[in-house]
């Protein structure tokens, strides 16, 4: 029996790939197993290779990366193109399309020989039973369901739904092509049994979403009732899913002419009072830029989503990468400080989202949430969203006396004056990009420009105290400490787990809070640690070198960072934790040079 | 959930009433702020003379409205006005003014923009925000120079106008803003000149009467920069002020267009005016039919229906 299984199907466009990988997905999810699913394309609009893995468990799922349990190849030439998306490893089973020609022992696969191959004639099979080779991916589905015992009645009650309106005969056939590939595994059986034991949770039907749609719902729950923006993949979603919502809200969504005139909009309808969003990925970021400096110096919140893909400039788009975090932070002119926070996981962004609204409204301030593709793209079990949990935050608006005499940048000990908008009798004043005195009006003045940016940076020192926007995992006392951020710190979780089943005393830190950086959380998780490690996926590790611009921590604490689109095991960091247990105790026997 | 935003005004704190218990109009001591930095002699000052003088004579309070601008000498212009208003970015007034409209429809949005801001750097706004028919009214004054970095060509200098970016003359075309608007779907356009406040007056008015995307095209020479640029449209410098002749249709297009066309310095007054839906308008049915179909329901209960689809 397995408890955890990792499945990855690979082929060209048209194949099916991902239907197969979502009819899968939806059954072992109505079942009640923890999943996950994650896509993968060539950067091709139509065609091209295509793949998805499929992570199916009965504990609750860290990450969708690791070796491939089972591998479907439906040709070889677009499997090979994942590399080591879809690892393959001598204890994967191996089932790939016949009529590719390839001989069972001669895999091109390099110097990798899995144990257990099959070749299944898939199309043969489809074009069989069902008369037409569309229905491959229900033949594959077959198969899984046959060996792995994954949703079977569910998986017939869904082909049954999902044809109904084509008519008898094609439901009909798509049966026999589903049924054909149970039968095939039973002629041909698993010498070991790798059946998915039962799920441990049932009962509560989980939801099961992405990380665009999550953070869009969750916008619509913090009062976004305004969106501006371009589509840009991997973030288009967004704007796709509130353009389907938020009219029932009373809100508005504008595709804009460009990114520009989406954040722009977007300041335009916070300083007319409402809470507004905008979405982009990279570029889109870098476009921007100039108006999210303006919202910073002109106090108006607003909260600005980058689904990061591989970068620079066009870079990857279709692959996740955690890149634009010294873009999220840096990239503006003058001395201007936004923060800039990460979810960790589909379930993660509703609540980081949330929180981004609320922090913008409190603090007056544009917030960036940095998602990246893989969030936003892959699928995910998702407890229903009890949403007492969450608190929401509005600006601080002027009182009736407030208004007499309205100052609207007033400098108080918070940093935060009331912020009127248009129809506020008394609350005029003038919304600007040119540095301002208490009343908004124009200066050039050092001493007011000093004082102005003491105000806008000095606003955000109880941020920097939010210790509920980090999680600490693992014995507060180790020697060993782990940092990572977004998609990736999933799997540090799981590297985690391991290392605490071999008795090896780890910690790991998890920032929701990227930037400012919390000085004092780091310092506090660092005490103890004589070897450190932050994992990332990005070629600078670039949370890494943001951290040691604001903390001394000890010259112990490394990256372990790759660049996007490379997936980071949870194996790869044991073996680095494993490492740091050594190292730390030969340093133990014998005091070493400290490095620099 | 949240609550939604009142559109009420809180508290009036500066709200002055007749004996009859009629509000006042706004006087221009309420309108005016900073004193203008314009150089003596520039156009500009006349459109800020009448814009008070609208807003004196349609009383429009400062709730009512707001007054948006980018950047450039004629985007100073919010800075010289009591109003809810915002000085922008460079070229992006018009898509501030959008989130303003589209957002708040109890507003009347007044964008004042230049000819390199509104034309050049924030051309494409400019296309599309005519285009949408989002419902505001964009004044442009025209020097046909840029002037707050003094003197360089602008994507309406004329043919052979030497700057310091064309120390040879000028080798672009320039681009005709009336027949542009008019093309890209404008659905009130209006030449006017500075020189001639009442007709300003009486453009900026219609313009703001008009339920759509309204663009005033107005002339506003720079003394300091391209002095006498305008004079063949200024009888007192010996030129002509055409006005649109009567017959003209102002709902064909082409005849709009073709007025538009005209060499300098042309016709003024409406070339151009049609009534059709503004993406506000089509946008409230939107929101309209939607929320009918919500009545009486919570917006956590409305959301909890799209959770309940992700299962």
């Amino acid at each position: 029996m397995s408890e955890d299984l990792i499945i990855g199907i690979a082929g060209s466009g048209g194949d099916g790939v991902i239907s197969a990988g979502e009819s899968l997905l939806t059954a072992a999810a109505l079942e009640g197993y923890h999943c996950v699913m994650t896509k993968s394309f060539g950067s091709q609009i139509r065609g091209g290779e295509a793949s998805c893995r499929l992570r199916l468990a009965t504990q609750p799922v860290l990450n969708p990366n690791g070796p491939l349990d089972v591998a479907v190849a439906l040709n070889w030439d677009d499997f090979k193109k994942f590399g080591a998306e879809l690892p393959v490893e001598s204890a994967t089973i191996v089932i790939y399309e016949s009529n590719t020609g390839v001989a069972p022992d001669k895999l091109p696969l390099q110097g990798v020989k899995p144990a257990v191959v099959f070749s299944v004639p898939i199309t043969a099979m489809a074009a069989e039973h069902a008369g037409t080779d569309k229905a491959k991916n229900i033949v594959i589905a077959g198969l899984l369901a046959g060996w792995f015992g994954i949703g079977r009645e569910s998986m017939l009650a869904g082909i049954r739904k999902k044809f109904a309106k084509k008519g008898t005969t094609i439901v009909e056939g798509n049966v026999r092509a589903f049924q054909a590939g149970l039968d095939f595994t039973v002629a041909n059986p698993l010498k070991e049994d790798r059946k998915l034991s039962a799920p441990q949770s049932g009962g509560q039907t989980k939801l099961l979403t992405d990380g665009n749609d999550m953070c869009a719902a969750a916008a619509i729950f913090a009062g976004c009732t305004f969106f501006g923006g371009y589509p840009i993949t991997p973030s288009t979603e967004i704007m796709q899913f509130l353009d389907r919502e938020i009219w029932k809200y009373g809100g508005t969504v504008l595709q804009a002419e460009d990114e520009i005139a989406g954040v722009g909009a977007v300041v335009g309808a916070s300083f007319a009072g409402k809470k507004s969003m905008t979405a982009t990925s990279g570029p889109g970021m870098s476009l921007k830029t100039e108006i999210l400096g303006l919202a910073s110096l002109a106090e108006l919140p607003l909260v600005c989503v980058n689904v990061m893909r591989g970068g620079p400039s066009t870079g990857m788009p279709t692959k996740a990468e955690q890149s634009d975090l010294f873009q999220a932070a840096f990239s503006a002119h003058g001395d201007c400080l936004r923060p800039v926070l990460a979810p960790t996981s589909v379930a993660d962004i509703f609540g980081v989202t949330v929180e981004a609204f609320n922090l913008a409204e409190y603090y007056q301030t544009p917030v960036i949430v940095l998602s990246d593709q893989e969030i936003a793209q892959r699928k995910e079990t998702v407890d229903p969203i009890d949403t007492s949990k969450f608190q929401i935050i509005e600006r601080r608006r002027p009182t009736g006396q407030e208004l007499v005499n309205y100052t609207r940048f007033k400098i108080t000990e918070s940093g935060i004056s009331p912020i009127s908008h248009p129809g506020m009798v008394g609350g005029n004043y003038l919304c600007a990009g040119i540095e301002h005195n208490e009343q908004g009006r124009p200066t050039a003045s050092g001493e007011m420009h000093a004082r102005m940016n003491e105000k806008r940076f000095n606003k955000f020192n109880p941020l920097k105290n939010r210790r509920d926007l980090f999680t600490i995992e693992g014995d507060p006392e180790a020697p060993i400490g782990m940092v990572s951020w977004g998609s990736v710190a999933g799997v540090a979780q799981e590297a985690l787990r391991l290392a605490q089943a071999e008795g090896l005393q780890v910690k790991l830190l998890v920032p929701r809070l990227l930037y400012p950086v919390a000085e004092t959380v780091y310092q506090d998780f660092f005490a103890s640690v004589q070897r450190g490690l932050f994992i990332e996926q990005s070629y600078q590790a670039q949370l890494y070198r943001l951290v040691r611009m604001y903390v001394d921590f000890p010259a112990v604490v490394k990256p372990f960072a790759k660049s996007g689109s490379n997936p980071i095991l949870p194996s790869e960091v044991l073996d680095r934790l494993r490492e740091m247990v050594v190292a730390i105790q030969s340093s133990q026997q014998q005091p070493e040079a400290v490095e620099n | 959930m949240s609550q939604t935003l009142s559109e009420k005004p809180i508290v009036p704190a500066v709200v002055t009433e007749t004996a009859t218990g009629e509000r006042k109009g706004l006087t221009k001591k309420e309108i005016a702020a900073d004193h203008p930095t314009w150089c003596p002699g520039c156009g500009d000052f006349s459109v800020l003379a009448l814009y008070f003088k609208l807003i004196e004579k349609r009383k429009l309070w400062h709730e009512k409205i707001t007054t948006i601008s980018g950047i450039g000498c004629s985007s100073r212009f919010p800075y010289f006005v009591q109003a809810h208003g915002a000085h922008f970015i460079h070229g992006r007034a018009l898509p501030f003014a959008s989130g303003v409209s589209l957002s708040r429809p109890d507003l009347h949005v007044f964008a004042f923009s230049g000819d390199g801001d509104a034309f050049s750097i924030g051309g494409n706004h400019f296309t599309h925000t005519a285009r949408k028919n989002i419902k505001m009214t964009l004044v442009v004054m025209d020097n046909q120079v840029y002037g707050l970095t003094k003197k360089q060509t602008s994507p309406t200098s004329p043919l052979g106008f030497k700057s310091k970016t064309d120390i040879w003359g000028a080798v672009d075309y320039p681009i005709n803003p009336a027949k542009q608007a008019i093309s890209v779907g404008a659905s009130f356009v209006a030449r006017t000149s500075a020189t001639n406040p009442n007709h300003v007056l009486a453009m900026m008015e219609a313009a703001m009467d008009h339920d759509g995307f309204s663009f005033v095209h107005c002339l506003s020479e720079c003394v300091e920069f391209y002095d006498g640029a305008f004079d063949a449209a200024n009888p007192r410098k010996g030129g002509v002020f055409n006005e649109v002749p009567k017959t003209h249709d102002v709902t064909d297009e082409f005849a709009a267009y073709k007025l538009a066309s005209a060499d300098f310095p042309g016709n003024f007054g409406v070339l151009y005016k049609v009534n059709k839906p503004t993406k506000n308008a089509r946008e409230a049915e939107i929101n309209a039919s939607f929320q009918s179909k919500f009545t009486g329901q919570k917006d956590w209960q409305i959301l909890q229906k799209t959770f309940d689809r992700m299962k």
